[in-house]
């Protein structure tokens, strides 16, 4: 596997403030690579650098083998964007929203409108083609913002957080071609706030928080070394909580507050639960484990904070 | 800075656009330098009769047709470029792609020439129509350059003005405090040398006064050498207006 965008020490400081921390991470050719935090932790700034529409303010970024920079049009040549606001044309229509793309990109004029033909399939929009883009539903523009960053055959895919405010059934349909995207050897690169989203899509994903990655690995790995299997959660109040750890700690291999529940990780559940019933408590749940325990494990003390 | 052939994508962006509300911004841009031609022409120009050996009407009308190319250019690169900027987030869109945003910016400057350019000819035709004719055919086309360069740089102008509006109230500024004052201190509808010296002084100041002697100059074939220094004004202050433009839009969107 070959290293397709490197970052080293990366930081980016606004005048008081700093998006992003001293980060290094490595993303590989055909991989997806997910970016994964909540609102603020520098995971749109880190991928805005990437693909170059943000100056890194110190510490080395490469793309494609180039220093990542704002008049670099090389990289942006190959990197196609899904954005996190929906920035498409609304004085044109849907083709023209593609074809002044494809003229942004120096495509001509045949080979714009094969792709563009093919691109409208692939979204499931060839019937809104002459719409106008407030006639589309909020589905629709999220797809043809998929289209439009693949009329350059792009060899990076940037997604940045590309489901928000969609229904499952159009979640589902956007996954679907982006795991199609992936399959054909784009290198995809993915924000999300969602674990379901990492955990469907992402090879593998890094955890942020205030500008810094807490954690980065293969999801499923991630899992089993931070959580364990299974999680029992425990909807009781704070005070209790010396209590009852001191019976069902032994039997979990660690434990989280998070609000007003009582986390419980461990790999086989059943003594656990066992003592639990016996202890008839109101309002358990057990469950497997998730990416969102490792995220909640690793961000949801300081949110409360 | 980093221009490229590009400004061109971003000035055809701009024509696929127009082409849905061509019509309303033809009526826009006649309405209000047609009623300074009616009023002031026909109803003034009654009493005036005779000026500088020709009718009123042909000292008015190179004033106005070169303040409607200002008009136009300036409303296009405030109102226009903000709607797109921070309402459209087009900008956002346009420098994720080669398009950098030096290109994008001068495409919209280019753009807001283009539109005062069309609002000027609109003019032009107007008053051949009422008779007022430009002293020459090579006058016509010395006309539609010298709209252009007066249109790039009052395009210019607003664009510095819009790379730091945080609002749409914020254009009100510019248009009643420097758009709007131009026009009376520039020579557009009468000759400024009655006025006393510290207002003649003043408005040398102000571009429009330059760019409305050079148009009539044109439309008249009145060539004197002081249009070299009013030429020589316009010239720096575009460049000048130009590329502080670019670099301060360029300063808001890139981030």
């Amino acid at each position: 596997m070959k290293t397709i965008i490197q970052a080293e020490q990366l930081c980016k400081n606004y005048d008081k403030f700093t998006a992003v921390d001293h980060i290094s991470f490595a993303i590989e050719e055909g991989e997806c690579f997910g970016f994964l935090g909540p609102n603020g932790a520098g995971k749109t700034t880190t991928v805005r650098m990437i693909h170059c529409v943000s100056p890194v303010s110190s510490g080395t970024l490469t793309v494609l083998d180039m220093a990542a920079s704002i008049d670099n049009r090389t990289i942006k040549k190959n990197i196609g964007v899904i954005p996190q606001e929906i920035n498409l044309d609304n004085d044109l229509t849907v083709r023209e929203n593609l074809q002044v793309f494809a003229h942004f990109f120096d495509i001509p004029g045949p080979e714009a409108q094969r792709r563009i033909d093919e691109l409208l399939k692939f979204v499931e929009l060839e019937k809104k083609r002459d719409s106008r883009i407030e006639q589309l539903s909020t589905g629709m523009k999220r797809r043809l913002l998929i289209a439009r960053a693949l009329l350059n055959q792009p060899k990076i895919i940037v997604a940045d957080e590309p489901t928000t405010g969609l229904d499952p059934q159009a979640r589902h349909l956007i996954w679907q071609r982006l795991r199609q995207l992936k399959s054909q050897g784009v290198t995809l690169i993915l924000t999300t706030q969602y674990m379901e989203e990492a955990q469907q899509l992402c090879d593998r994903i890094v955890i942020m928080h205030q500008g810094r990655i807490l954690k980065a690995g293969v999801p499923t790995r991630l899992i089993a070394d931070e959580i364990g299997r299974e999680v029992t959660e425990l909807r009781v109040a704070a005070d209790q909580d010396e209590k009852l750890l001191a019976e069902l700690g032994p039997l979990a291999r660690g434990h989280e507050r998070v609000g007003d529940s009582l986390y419980l990780y461990s790999d086989d559940g059943r003594p656990l639960m066992k003592k639990v019933l016996e202890l008839d408590l109101p309002d358990t749940v057990h469950r497997p484990a998730s990416l969102e325990d490792v995220f909640l494990k690793l961000t949801g003390r300081s949110l409360i904070e | 800075m980093t221009f490229s052939y590009r400004i061109a994508y971003v000035f055809w962006r701009n024509m696929i656009s127009y082409k849905r509300f061509i019509l309303t911004t033809f009526l826009a841009s006649l309405i209000q330098p047609l009623f300074y031609l009616v009023t002031f022409g026909i109803g003034m120009g009654a009493y005036i009769g005779y000026f500088g050996g020709k009718p009123y009407l042909y000292f008015l009308v190179p004033g106005v047709l070169t303040t409607s190319v200002m008009m136009t250019a300036s409303f296009e690169c405030m109102y226009g470029t903000f709607v797109k900027m921070v309402h459209e987030k087009l900008y956002d869109s346009l420098i994720a792609t080669p398009v950098s945003a030096e290109d994008a910016i001068a495409g919209d400057v280019a753009w807001g020439a283009f539109r005062g350019l069309v609002s000027g000819s609109l003019m032009m035709i107007v008053a051949i129509f009422m008779g007022i004719l430009p002293v020459s055919p090579a006058s016509v086309l010395l006309l539609v350059l010298l709209m252009v360069i007066v249109g790039v740089l009052f395009g210019s102008l607003a664009m510095v003005v819009t790379s730091f509006a945080p609002n749409f109230d914020f254009f009100n500024y510019y248009s009643e405090l420097v758009i709007t004052p131009m026009l009376f201190f520039s020579g557009v509808f009468f000759p400024l040398d009655k006025f006393p010296g510290w207002m003649k002084t003043l408005s040398q100041f102000m571009p429009l006064t330059h760019a409305v002697a050079i148009a009539r100059a044109i439309f008249n074939g009145t060539y004197t050498r002081s249009l070299v220094f009013n030429f020589l004004v316009i010239f720096i202050l575009e460049t000048a207006a130009f590329l502080i433009g670019v670099k301060l839009m360029k300063k808001r969107l890139i981030k």
